[in-house]
């Protein structure tokens, strides 16, 4: 295949780069500033993408003259309502959820893992209860679904769009960490939380407030991801994977690591996908294994408590 | 090597346990239950044993070790289409499937830790389980290899059918039986001393000269195997292998099962708890379709609030002083 035929693979590879970026954000924030592995963070993903279907479609409960009031709105409307409105659902799990996690601080990081495992169980089942085990497909407004045709090929305008707005949320999660009060904050809490806490600051609250952001972040990727990706039950721990492979490529606790390794594991998924499309999710996890062979902390890692 | 104390081969507990399990297809069916459950129990706890090897003796969370159970499972079937359908070879070819899996694996990791240990892990058991779905010719795909028939046992003797669920249960069961005699004898060893002592403080261990390296590849080489050796059973049991079993959940279960029952305390707690989980899914299965719902809520709370597991629970506090005599 001559250079020019791998173009669009590497378009669209670094398309799904950024989205699979945005995907291990949420995790990467958890992960970098608490010391905590998020396993149910797949599982808040799937719920955003649920929730989105709801608000979307619309199936809610609403009385009904409201839902068909909401039902005549045009689609776009109601498309950028889940964008925003599906997150602000999500965030009371992830409250409960750093509730349920504060007795495993300070412990071994293995038991975060299990518990966190545990409430993805929990939450894929809630899943299955609620909305069936049926795949549902999100509807996206018309101005950016469909394709294009360019360099006579034909191009899925909605990945576009999708990267373009995981852009503008890595960017936005960037300023909260490195350009606010906040940020400084919960990034000296990770630094040295005693002396956080000596000079008055109340350390869980700052943790709440990361436990939340991570959890809004896996809500907009499965919002963002869902047209592209499908919603069925398992796409929670379909999507956890690659944020964990990206993680540890990228190295923990580093934003740009999370950053460069979701565009890489784009590129070599669409790389892969040229050659042999069946086995390209396969490459990721040799990628993974190649890199912390040579680096073992991934590309930008530095040391943490999570080696002990 | 000299100790404090000696622990027997065979202990009270272990005869028990074997006793009890012994006397299971008589009853099983007059409680509501059927005889396969207590089948895939024993597949299950023998699995268990073999995994809390890695995880409660020697501290290294292996968060895939379904690809192992899996390997066995593939392995076994493979060996009775394509080579030869004899149930020894075959359980043989599970065991190395399994172990040459483990091999691979345990040259790449052997030498992390902790949640590293376990993130690597996650994604080796994903190789292997992505492997199992796409590599059609010959895992089958998606479906898995179906046909496995439950082989004889040739004892050169005599023959044993193992078509019905009794008699199977009685040749897992003495698999059972060797496998924890096995692990007991080897936990009590002056090797599981050195598993021990990686476990506490790995760095010290690598200090006072042990080649922590080979310790730890050679314990999940083991583990492996073992697990191998019950996937070969259970693709038996099923009269199939498929990829299910290799997956993130199968290998969380796995894990859910060894903690559950306080595999981190005891050497049996690994039995308890898939006796426990297999129990949950049958009676809470039969109130309502998501039983993972409940189980996982007693999951959480109990690594809340109890994380030794319900093994835990009945050791006296006499373990601290003896923590290997249990």
């Amino acid at each position: 295949m001559s250079i020019i035929g791998l173009l669009p693979h590497l378009v669209n590879g670094v398309a799904l780069g950024l989205l699979f970026a945005l995907l291990a954000l949420g995790f990467m924030l958890i992960l970098g500033l608490m010391e905590q592995i998020n396993l149910a963070h797949g599982s808040l993903f799937a719920l955003g993408a649920y929730f989105a279907y709801a608000i979307a479609t619309p199936r809610l409960p609403l009385p009904p003259d409201l839902l068909q009031a909401w039902a005549a709105a045009p689609l776009g409307w109601r498309f950028a309502a889940a964008v925003f409105v599906a997150p602000v659902l999500v965030a009371p799990f992830g409250v409960v959820l750093e509730r349920l996690m504060r007795r495993t601080y300070g412990r071994d990081p293995l038991y975060g893992l299990l518990l966190t495992f545990g409430a993805a169980m929990v939450i894929e089942e809630l899943i299955r209860i609620v909305w069936g085990t049926r795949d549902y497909m999100l509807p996206v407004p018309r101005g950016i679904s469909g394709g294009f045709l360019m360099l006579d090929l034909v191009w899925s305008t909605y990945r576009f769009w999708a990267a373009g707005f995981a852009v503008i949320a890595m960017a936005v999660v960037w300023l909260v960490i490195e350009r606010t009060r906040f940020g400084a904050l919960v990034k000296a809490g990770a630094h040295d939380s005693e002396i956080v806490q000596a000079l008055g600051h109340d350390l869980e609250k700052l943790r709440v407030g990361v436990f939340v952001l991570g959890t809004m972040m896996a809500a907009v990727a499965g919002v963002i991801l869902a047209p592209v990706w499908g919603i069925r039950p398992h796409m929670g721990v379909d999507a956890v994977i690659p944020a964990f492979v990206i993680i540890v490529l990228g190295g923990v606790g580093s934003f740009w690591g999370a950053v460069l390794g979701g565009l890489l594991v784009g590129m070599v998924v669409g790389l892969a996908g040229a050659y042999a499309s069946e086995w390209s999710m396969l490459s990721m996890y040799l990628l993974l294994i190649l890199v912390v062979t040579f680096r073992s902390r991934g590309l930008f890692g530095k040391k943490s408590v999570l080696e002990a | 090597m000299r100790s404090g104390h000696t622990v027997p081969t065979l202990t009270p507990v272990m005869i028990a346990v074997w006793a009890a399990f012994a006397t299971v297809p008589l009853w099983i069916e007059h409680v509501g239950l059927y005889q396969y459950l207590g089948v895939e129990v024993l597949i299950f706890a023998t699995y268990a044993l073999a995994y809390n090897l890695v995880l409660g003796h020697s501290g290294l969370p292996s968060f895939g070790h379904g690809a192992f159970f899996g390997l066995g499972a593939y392995g076994f079937g493979l060996a009775q289409l394509n080579l030869v359908p004899d149930l020894w070879f075959c359980l043989g070819a599970a065991v190395a499937t399994a172990s040459a899996g483990g091999t691979l694996v345990a040259a790449f990791i052997s030498h992390r830790r902790g949640i590293y240990y376990s993130l690597l892990t996650i994604a080796f058991g994903q190789v292997f389980w992505f492997i199992a779905i796409k590599w059609h010719t010959v895992t089958g795909g998606e479906d898995g290899l179906l046909k496995i028939e439950r082989l004889p046992v040739q004892l050169g003797v005599a023959t044993v059918d193992l078509s019905h669920n009794v008699s199977l249960f009685y040749f897992v069961l003495a698999i059972f039986v060797v496998v924890s005699l096995l692990l007991w004898r080897l936990v009590h060893s002056p090797f599981g001393r050195i598993l021990r002592a990686i476990k506490q403080n790995e760095t010290r261990a690598r200090f006072v000269g042990y080649d922590v390296w080979r310790y730890k590849a050679a314990v999940l080489i083991l583990s492996a195997g073992l697990s191998g050796l019950a996937g070969g059973l259970f693709a038996m049991a099923q009269a199939s292998a498929f990829p299910d079993v290799m997956s993130l959940h199968y290998s969380g279960y796995i894990v859910m099962m060894t903690l559950v029952g306080g595999g981190l305390v005891t050497f049996w707690g690994p039995v308890l708890g898939a006796i426990v989980f297999l129990l949950a899914r049958d009676v809470i299965g039969a109130f309502t379709t998501g039983w993972m719902l409940w189980f996982g809520m007693l999951f959480v709370a109990l690594v809340i609030y109890k994380p030794e597991g319900l093994g835990g629970m009945f050791l006296r506090p006499a373990r601290t002083k003896r923590p290997e005599a249990t």
